[in-house]
């Protein structure tokens, strides 16, 4: 037999998006609406970021558009989690009905095929909010612009959404264990609200915590220190991009285990 | 009697609340989590303002309030707008209007069961935590009183705003973009997120002429005033009651409306 | 030759929580739960060829879906050995699932908002069908059954039936070696039903396609398999011929009679006068179940013409779904 190799995936994975694409096209109301939806959500969440530091020079010697810029690198650094992994919240409901079967039948690799079923279009609009935050606060900042600076911003932005897609990936598939599970990916869900602070406002045991145990710092703060602050880039932002994906590997080979211990039960 | 036939609708939601035991544990984790990154995050806020006031509340007046914001928060969300949105699309709404209870009601009363376990399981910890570790800033007196009137009324707006939204879903396939939007908007203007003491001037107004800074604006700021002008307090009542009604008559009739709308086309 | 699919003393263990009832229980199963262990596939062995259609039947719960799901590489057997076209399915996940077609329960496997060309072609691509072989299977669809106003209907838009049909055919699209078919025909109007059937069975005959066909329904064992295997309670009751089967209960027939006069009070005289046969009747017929090692049907029907107008009688085999109900009932003797 042919081996499968990432020319194969990648190929299979955008057919699967074009017809996805296609189709979605045929709900045409609900894409709109979904997409109003989005755009609040990041309006509100503007206005509130507004609300909270307009009055203030700058939190903790993080000045207004430094906290801009982790503002916008956390909304474009979680787009890809938006985008291609949203099929994460159906899993539960796949599981719980027995539905999920339907996905083990197929000569591919499981989590790739599950995942590639949804791709959650709307999440783009959220990527061009994250950006036009992030290249204004650039400019006001004065970061400057060089091939090596956009060329670290991609990595650290890749790094950071590994973060994320790894929280996501390991909290949805607990479903394959426990019956609720809703509540843990809400949960974790809810971490990437609080990626948009500066790590240094906590006391050093919460710092701890959200670095090693919950490693929210890992979604905007330490990827984003290796552009915003140069000068002093502590050893863990540039060891974080192996740190992420380390850490979807592993959250990769949670959410195997659990589906292939899965036991389908019913039917 | 009528009361026991809404009674077992409690018991039954009490049961199936408990059940999922390791919900109301990741519950009572997120929150935790959550009160946390407040805690510092408005710890910071305050050292930088310089001062101990800002915008007439006092940093503990602050962690109280958004404490109990999210207690709140816990408390009252029912995601009614899903259960309704789903029981439309799948058809299930038929067989619920069929009960000899009127579907508002019924819905409701369905969910009264997670009201009781979650005031004792995450609103009444939340509390004492609270009242404890700030050594008696919250006033344990009148004010506990006109707080709960105020929390039922706030409850039934929120039910109210929950039905309206829940109805649009016989118009359009899209819950999630419908419901995102209400979520946001709520939790943003009703002061839930971000005390209303802290919006700019002008927008501050046009928030308090909107129904939703009832829901939790209202009852916390009643709880935090430990001598409260009776004419202030009327007059914060008297506004709640008033939403009570408009948004009740609104939601019946927006429901009255569109089911009748639903049974001539045979949706 | 040797068999495709190869079964040995497989067993299939689960453990499945205890709920306790009540507002009590559910406070007691907030600390502690206990668990209990099912065996819901117990010893099976079993040995089937390339294009044998196998009837897999058994009761609901009897542990038909857990085998299929144990042949597919979904479950793991708690012990035994299962080996498909040679492959340990479970360890071997993808490569087995190249080599199978599965249509599982009423659970459509398409992709829900296309049309089924285009999940003809994904599927194309998903298991690296040739473009000959694709053409030529879509060639062979043609002749079988009239595809061309599903091909460009969204999967979503669908009859059941419609949808039945096309997952079957998607099922055999890449040609696997073995198609597995858990309750095609439920729910299906009775010429839907023989659509599908003669669709299976020429599809079997043409691509030499081995079927295990898990069905309650008795039409669909009798027009398609040769070979059935009963299982219950996880245990297998018996694997043989569908003929070798109806030879154990060969020896009844049925004898189905009119009468004049009351239908119901003259069955209860007749089972009076026959206590060895077991005596039904309906609106139209009293029929007994002559053993024939016991009595001749000839004897029978003279000594109940005696004493009653027979105005009309019929004498039909044993079905294969009276079979069946006394194996699960009885046991193969």
């Amino acid at each position: 037999m042919k081996r499968k190799g990432l020319g194969f995936y990648l190929r299979i994975y955008g057919k699967i998006l074009a017809q996805d694409i296609k189709s979605k096209m045929s709900y045409r109301a609900d894409f709109i609406i979904s997409t109003i939806g989005m755009i609040f959500t990041n309006i509100s969440g503007f206005i509130s970021f507004w609300i909270l530091f307009r009055s203030f020079p700058g939190i903790n010697g993080w000045g207004y558009y430094e906290m801009l810029f982790l503002y916008g690198f956390s909304l474009v650094a979680l787009t890809p989690v938006q985008c291609l992994f949203d099929n994460n919240w159906s899993l539960r409901m796949n599981v719980y009905s027995g539905d999920f079967i339907k996905y083990c039948f197929r000569p591919i690799n499981l989590f790739f095929y599950y995942q590639s079923e949804v791709f959650d279009i709307k999440g783009l609009g959220q990527l061009a909010f994250g950006l036009g935050t992030l290249i204004y606060s650039w400019t006001k900042i004065g970061l400057g612009f060089t091939p090596l600076i956009l060329l670290k911003m991609i990595v650290f932005l890749i790094t950071a959404s590994l973060v994320m897609v790894a929280m996501q990936n390991a909290a949805a598939a607990t479903c394959f264990w426990i019956q609720n599970s809703f509540y843990i990916l809400d949960l974790v869900t809810r971490f990437k609200d609080y990626a948009k602070y500066p790590i240094t406002i906590f006391s050093p045991v919460f710092r701890f915590i959200f670095t090693f145990l919950m490693p929210i710092a890992f979604i905007a703060y330490y990827p984003s220190l290796v552009v915003l602050r140069p000068d002093s880039v502590p050893l863990l932002s540039w060891l974080s991009p192996l740190i992420a994906v380390g850490f979807f590997w592993l959250s990769y080979k949670f959410w195997m285990h659990g589906a292939m211990k899965y036991n389908g039960t019913g039917s | 009697m009528k009361l026991k036939k809404y009674l077992a609708l409690t018991r039954a939601g009490i049961i199936e609340a408990l059940q999922f035991r390791l919900g109301s544990f990741v519950i009572v984790v997120g929150n935790l989590l959550y009160l946390i990154v407040v805690y510092f995050l408005w710890k910071a806020i305050y050292a930088s303002a310089g001062t101990d006031v800002v915008n007439g509340m006092t940093f503990s007046d602050t962690l109280i309030y958004l404490a109990l914001a999210t207690a709140l928060f816990n408390f009252m969300e029912m995601y009614a707008v899903w259960e309704i949105g789903r029981a439309i699309q799948s058809g299930k709404i038929v067989l619920d209007l069929l009960k000899p209870m009127k579907y508002r009601t019924y819905l409701f009363w369905s969910y009264s069961g997670s009201f009781v376990t979650n005031f004792f399981m995450t609103f009444l910890p939340t509390f004492i935590v609270v009242a404890a570790v700030t050594h008696g800033a919250v006033h344990l007196g009148l004010n506990l009183l006109w707080f709960v009137v105020s929390v039922v009324m706030a409850i039934i707006i929120n039910y109210s705003i929950d039905f309206i939204v829940g109805t649009v879903c016989l118009y359009t396939e899209s819950i999630w973009g419908i419901n995102i939007m209400k979520q946001v908007i709520v939790l943003l203007l009703s002061g839930a997120t971000i005390p209303l003491a802290f919006f700019p001037e002008g927008f501050r107004r046009a928030v308090e002429c909107l129904p939703f800074q009832s829901i939790y604006n209202a009852p916390l700021s009643i709880l935090l005033d430990a001598h409260p002008e009776p004419k202030k307090l009327t007059m914060t009542l008297g506004i709640q009651l008033l939403w009570c009604v408009v948004m009740t008559v609104i939601s019946k009739l927006f429901w009255k409306v569109s089911l009748r709308r639903i049974t001539v086309n045979g949706g | 030759m040797s068999a495709i699919i190869e079964i040995r003393n497989v067993t299939k263990e689960f453990r499945v929580l205890n709920r306790r009832e009540g507002l009590r229980g559910s406070i007691k199963d907030l600390f502690s739960r206990d668990y209990k262990t099912v065996r819901a596939v117990d010893n099976i062995s079993m040995s089937i060829q390339q294009g044998e259609i196998v009837g897999y039947l058994g009761p609901n719960g009897a542990g038909k879906s857990t085998t299929i799901k144990m042949m597919t590489g979904v479950l793991e057997p708690t012990s035994g050995e299962i080996l498909i076209g040679g492959n340990v399915p479970y360890t071997n996940r993808t490569r087995n699932a190249q080599e199978i077609g599965v249509v599982f329960g009423q659970r459509s496997q398409l992709w829900w908002a296309l049309p089924l060309i285009e999940s003809f072609r994904l599927l194309k691509d998903i298991y690296m069908i040739g473009d000959k072989q694709y053409d030529s299977m879509l060639e062979l669809y043609r002749s079988l059954v009239d595809i061309e106003p599903l091909l460009h209907k969204p999967v979503r838009q669908m009859s059941l039936g419609q949808r039945t049909l096309s997952d079957i055919l998607a099922a055999f699209l890449h040609d696997p070696k073995i198609v597995f078919l858990d309750e095609p025909t439920i729910g299906l109007d009775v010429s839907m039903k023989a659509k599908i059937r003669t669709l299976i069975s020429a599809l079997n005959k043409e691509k030499n396609t081995t079927v295990i066909l898990t069905t309650h329904d008795m039409g669909d064992v009798d027009a398609l398999c040769q070979r059935i295997v009963i299982i219950d309670k996880g245990k297998m009751l018996y694997d043989n011929d569908i003929e070798h089967l109806k030879g154990f209960f060969g020896s009844y027939r049925t004898l189905k009679l009119r009468i004049d006069g009351d239908m119901k009070a003259s069955a209860e005289s007749i089972q009076k006068e026959l206590p060895e046969f077991s005596v039904s009747a309906d609106d139209e017929w009293i029929s007994v179940l002559v053993d024939e090692e016991k009595a001749k049907v000839i004897d029978v029907l003279g000594k109940l013409q005696s004493s009653y107008r027979i105005k009309d009688m019929q004498l039909e085999e044993i079905s294969t779904e009276e079979v069946i109900k006394k194996i699960y009932e009885e046991g193969v003797a």
